[in-house]
């Protein structure tokens, strides 16, 4: 039996309610949520769902990325200008040797990664337009101009890796190690970090690749293009970042 | 109509290495978290009384351990804060609740990315079994305690734990951080992609607004410490030296770095550190929001500002790291931006504890075992949490870090708070997670005797600190007033042993009602958050083709001025308006 | 069962109370110039964050009193409300934070006093050392690396080859006179280590690759305790050493006869 009595005080414009009592009638009809979702409920399945899912998994490994290489940079600068006042000499000390960087070979390889992203961006446009073909159950036609170019993409990629051994090799053969200055530890931190995301780029571009060979789905292929493409695209620019600390700031 | 998920169909005739390794069922996830958590609490307890008893009693010779040695001691003393740090307060209210029940609340079926979500807990599955693993290597495991300053933990000759046993820590936990990666990805990418319709940010339950604003900063704090391991196990084998100064002389030896920084690495593990802090006690907070709305049959006081403080606390936890250094010799002037900042964020926790006793003042207050636990965690966070600005205050700090007051600080607000929390989301969602009640009576006895006990266990320890008595002491006789404080450490080992042996009841109440607990209803709390809606446990196929369209917020309690019924389920019809129903 | 809640609560709130008022173990007799201040500042911290410990308490034990309801009174929140009590507590936290910002400047920043008194002290696993300059007043250079030997007397390394050294004096106690400011510059060997002097008020980490700078000024004669409060191996917890406060002329006395020691 509901007892309405005068000890209920609701009020009436709840202003720091969660939600308040139900608001008849949703804007957006049922289509849901208040991000602009007019997606079937429930149909979590579409390609365009699909899309949205993988974007945002992807900003979010990219934030993480960003925190790391935040850091790393924060770390270099910092470590950079820090000088130590040694008492027992009486003078301060900077022991950090400026990096000597072998420039050619370093424009080289970003040469190749600035490629591979264009490749990228062609295999990603070509895809699409072979999905829009496959959605209207259309074989695609082949294309003129049409190269593998998530095949070179791979390629360049790998080329961009080999590149950056050739560096370290180049590094250590003028004796620059590892160990041997916190300016060469960070050097090859950064470049190595650097690389270890690339490489799990690549292997999602291989993903893709062999899903062609497994004749899998266009759309799944073509998400993972795509947003692989967010990744890669931001190493590129990841990289040119870190060029332009080891060559600026060099102490 | 959608068909059932094929998932639902197989779920009942797969295998086991379906149903429980190559499973993607959340909900499987989530109990599997469960017990790694629940493994991962009672090694971590068994070390804490292991401690406790070899300070009192430093002679006592345990079962297969015999005497302990001040290298076991430290070993424990490391270990105890990892699994309880990583594996305990910072997996099971996140990783474990979570991943059971934000799908469930947003009203999805499951998690955006279900395979990466199984793949994390793998991972923090083996990164648990590395660390083990370390009491079995040659050495022991790790012993320059939780947050492994070095050098004392980048040099292998500074100590017998800082062999292969440090390398296993380093190892695990970044095994760990991956794992909280993969795991924090799915929370977000499910709370933005995957509410249900109508489940607008503002209605969402402050549980979820908890493990969304936690998997950011797990994000965040995560990735950094990932990178600060790796430095750390450069140092230990590639030759670098970032945080190993030159000119050592350890154990007789000169040791070959040169030119790192000590201090580097306690900014860069604090950095992580303090909004871990934060990752282990928001679910917490959001889990005891949540339920004393439920039990007090009232809407949560001021659920804006909850959420605002959650932000709020999200956000100021990244900038306060550096007062965990006061002592550490790092610039005066930067002690007084830390302090203030430290200060600040103590508001929006002030503003939390307001808001619950806001939601609790004036309510039908249901007595049950999971609001004896939410009350005790208030109380707990309010007595830790008020140590919180002393310990801020630089001057103030410099005498009291590294002491027992700060064990006693942030076991209070950290343990024993979050661990109340997880008490209640387990007496709470047990019915959820398993299908069956908790015994009641048990509960009430378990809440007491824990109760009692913490505050036993860790009040004393604050006159410890006060009269100046160091943590991480192997044992008392080394120096002279410590010495002298044997007596009350004997009563805090003393209630230690009740607190744990208390923790038996839990574990028999657990185990018992698994199997044997009386069948729960869809909704025995008379919850109007989404997961009831659903039978109990909760189907393998969540909602199935079913999705629920959202009406209502999360907590309309007690408005109808009905007392059968007096909440509306957040799917229920929206003919009721503002105006009450519109029957 | 919300009797008993409110009743556990309370005796909770009597037990705490009781414990710190009853001080069956509190700080040690101040010894320094910063003691006093200290623990002034401390009794602030007491009365202030004590008080809203109990008020804390009381209010909770109050909310969950059970008194027959038909129905919870049911309240979204109230912003008024939210604000005040926001303000209040920025207000009482920000004056206890800046209360206390004296206190730490005058413990860290740098002070200068004539006749003050210049101390190294290094900490090593598992032991304190303490360096005075002798009469040139100035340290000689060390390198522990290169000739440190703790059994030949030269656990610090001082280098033969240096004549600022070859007065310097190296015990493993502190003797420091009353009332002057002592300087130290701390060091230390191997790990992190912390030298906390509990009577004086006093904890400073002593980082490996950094002289850090730090002061007290001893105002009671006597001998007091030093431990080490940073995690440094298995020896920690014995890492004990003392500092004996004597006066003018037994510390001018007892320099003196160290330094003919050494020089011998």
């Amino acid at each position: 039996m509901p007892i309405i009595g005068d000890r209920v005080e609701i009020e009436r414009k709840p202003k720091l309610g969660g939600g308040g009592p139900g608001k008849i009638g949703h804007r957006r009809g049922y289509g849901g949520g208040d991000d602009g979702d007019h997606g079937r409920p429930g149909d979590f399945r579409s390609r365009e769902q699909r899309m949205r899912r993988y974007r945002i998994g992807m900003t979010l490994c990219i934030i993480s990325v960003t925190a790391i290489f935040v850091l790393l940079t924060v770390v270099y600068v910092v470590r950079m200008g820090n000088g130590r006042f040694d008492q027992d000499t009486r003078r301060w000390v900077y022991d950090w040797i400026p990096l000597r960087l072998p420039y050619l070979q370093l424009w080289a390889n970003s040469l190749l990664l600035l490629l591979s992203s264009a490749t990228l961006e062609l295999a990603r446009r070509s895809m699409a337009r072979k999905e829009e073909f496959a959605a209207m159950g259309i074989l695609p036609p082949r294309m003129k101009r049409d190269l593998p170019w998530l095949g070179i993409t791979v390629l360049l990629g790998f080329c961009f890796l080999a590149g950056q051994v050739l560096v370290w090799n180049n590094l250590r053969h003028q004796g620059v190690f590892l160990a041997s200055n916190p300016s060469r530890s960070l050097f090859y931190i950064l470049t190595g970090t650097h690389a270890v995301h690339l490489v799990g780029g690549l292997f999602a571009l291989l993903y893709a690749a062999a899903g062609r060979l497994l004749e899998a789905r266009f759309e799944s292929q073509s998400i993972v293009v795509e947003v692989t493409g967010w990744y890669w695209h931001y190493l590129g620019f990841l990289w040119f970042g870190i060029f332009a600390l080891v060559h600026f700031a060099k102490g | 109509m959608q068909m059932p998920s094929p998932n639902s169909i197989l779920h009942e005739q797969a295998g086991f290495l379906r149903r429980h390794v190559f499973n993607t069922d959340h909900k499987v996830i989530g109990r599997q978290y469960f017990f790694l958590s629940l493994a991962a609490v009672l090694v971590g307890a068994w070390l804490s009384l292991l401690m406790r008893i070899h300070l009192v009693w430093p002679k006592a010779a345990i079962p297969f351990l015999g005497e302990i040695k001040p290298e076991n001691y430290l070993a424990q003393l490391t270990m105890h804060g990892t699994l309880m740090v990583f594996f305990v307060l910072s997996t099971v209210p996140q990783a474990g609740f979570g991943t059971f029940f934000l799908p469930l609340q947003l009203g999805a079926s499951k998690m955006a990315f279900p395979r990466l979500t199984a793949a994390g807990f793998w991972t923090a599955l083996v990164s648990f079994l590395v660390l083990i693993a370390a009491f079995f290597v040659p050495g022991g495991a790790a012993g320059a305690g939780w947050t492994q300053y070095p050098p004392l933990s980048a040099l292998a000759s500074a100590g017998p734990g800082e062999g292969l046993g440090t390398d296993l820590w380093l190892v695990s936990i970044g095994l760990f951080c991956l794992a909280s990666l993969m795991s924090a990805v799915g929370f977000v990418a499910t709370t933005v992609r995957y509410r249900a319709p109508g489940m607008t940010w503002m209605r969402m339950p402050l549980t979820c607004w908890a493990w969304f604003v936690t998997s950011i900063l797990i994000l965040l704090a995560f990735s950094i410490l990932l990178v600060a391991l790796a430095m750390l196990m450069m140092d230990r084998h590639a030759g670098t030296s970032f945080f190993v100064p030159g000119g050592l002389l350890v154990s007789g030896k000169a040791v070959e770095h040169s030119g790192g920084s000590a201090l580097l690495w306690q900014h860069l593990f604090w950095f992580f550190g303090h909004p871990e802090v934060y990752i282990a006690i928001l679910p917490a907070m959001g889990v005891t929001s949540h339920l004393l709305s439920v039990f007090a049959r009232k809407p949560v006081f001021g659920y804006k500002a909850m959420v605002g403080a959650t932000l709020a606390i999200g956000a100021l936890g990244f900038m306060v790291w550096g007062h965990h250094m006061f002592a550490s010799g790092m610039n005066p002037y930067a002690g007084f931006a830390f302090s203030s900042l430290t200060t600040a964020i103590a508001v929006p926790s002030a503003i939390k504890t307001f808001n619950w006793v806001a939601t609790l003042y004036g309510g039908r207050i249901c007595y049950a075992t999971p609001l004896l636990f939410s009350a005790g965690f208030v109380s707990l966070f309010i007595t830790g949490g008020l140590t919180g600005p002393l310990l801020a205050q630089p001057a103030l700090d410099v005498y009291l870090h590294d002491t027992y007051f700060v064990v006693a600080h942030f076991h209070l607000i950290m343990a024993m708070a979050s661990l109340f929390a997880i008490f209640s989301a387990t007496y709470f969602w047990f019915p959820k997670m398993f299908g069956r009640m908790m015994n009641e009576r048990l509960g009430r006895l378990h809440f007491w005797i824990t109760l009692l006990g913490a505050y036993a266990t860790f009040m004393p320890m604050h006159l410890l600190g006060i009269a100046g008595h160091p943590r991480r002491y192997s044992d008392l006789t080394g120096v002279q007033y410590v010495s002298a404080m044997a007596p009350l450490q004997r009563f805090i080992t003393l209630a230690a042993i009740v607190t744990i042996a208390g923790q038996v009841i839990f574990l028999v109440n657990l185990f018992w009602s698994m199997r044997r607990g009386p069948g729960a209803d869809a909704n025995p709390w008379q919850c109007s958050t989404l997961e009831w809606t659903l039978p109990s446990p909760a189907p393998a196929e969540g909602f199935g083709g079913r999705q629920p369209l959202v009406h209502h917020g999360p907590y309309e309690y007690g408005l109808l001025g009905a007392v059968e019924k007096d909440f509306v389920m957040q799917d229920a019809p929206a003919t009721w308006s503002d105006n009450g129903p519109s029957e | 069962m919300s009797a008993a809640l409110r009743v556990t609560l309370l005796l909770v709130l009597i037990g705490c109370v009781y414990l710190f008022l009853a001080q069956p173990y509190w700080f040690p007799a101040g010894a320094s110039a910063q003691s006093s201040l200290f623990d002034h500042q401390f009794w602030i911290a007491l009365w202030v964050l004590g008080g809203m410990f109990v008020a804390g308490h009381l209010v909770l034990a109050f909310v969950l009193s059970k008194k027959p309801r038909a129905a919870a009174i049911a309240s979204r929140g109230s912003w008024q409300l939210e604000v005040t009590w926001t303000l209040a507590i920025v207000a009482i936290f920000f004056w206890f934070n800046i209360s206390g910002e004296r206190l730490w400047s005058s413990m860290m920043l740098h002070q200068q006093q004539a006749g003050e008194i210049q101390i190294e002290v290094t900490g090593a696993q598992f032991q304190w050392y303490f360096r005075y300059p002798g009469p040139d007043g100035v340290f000689g250079r060390t390198d522990a690396q290169k000739f440190a030997k703790a059994d030949e007397g030269n656990p610090l390394g001082l280098d033969p080859s240096d004549p600022a050294g070859r007065d310097d004096v190296v015990t493993t106690a502190m003797i420091v006179p009353v009332g002057h400011l002592v300087q130290m510059r701390l060091r230390a060997q191997d790990v992190v280590h912390s030298l906390y002097i509990p009577a004086m008020r006093f904890k400073q980490d002593t980082v490996p690759g950094m002289a850090i700078l730090s002061h007290f000024t001893p105002t009671k004669t006597g001998v007091y305790e030093i431990a080490c409060a940073e995690l440094c191996g298995i020896g920690h917890y014995r890492m004990r050493a003392v500092v004996r406060v004597v006066s003018e002329e037994e510390f001018a006395r007892w320099l003196k006869a160290q330094v003919k020691n050494t020089s011998e």
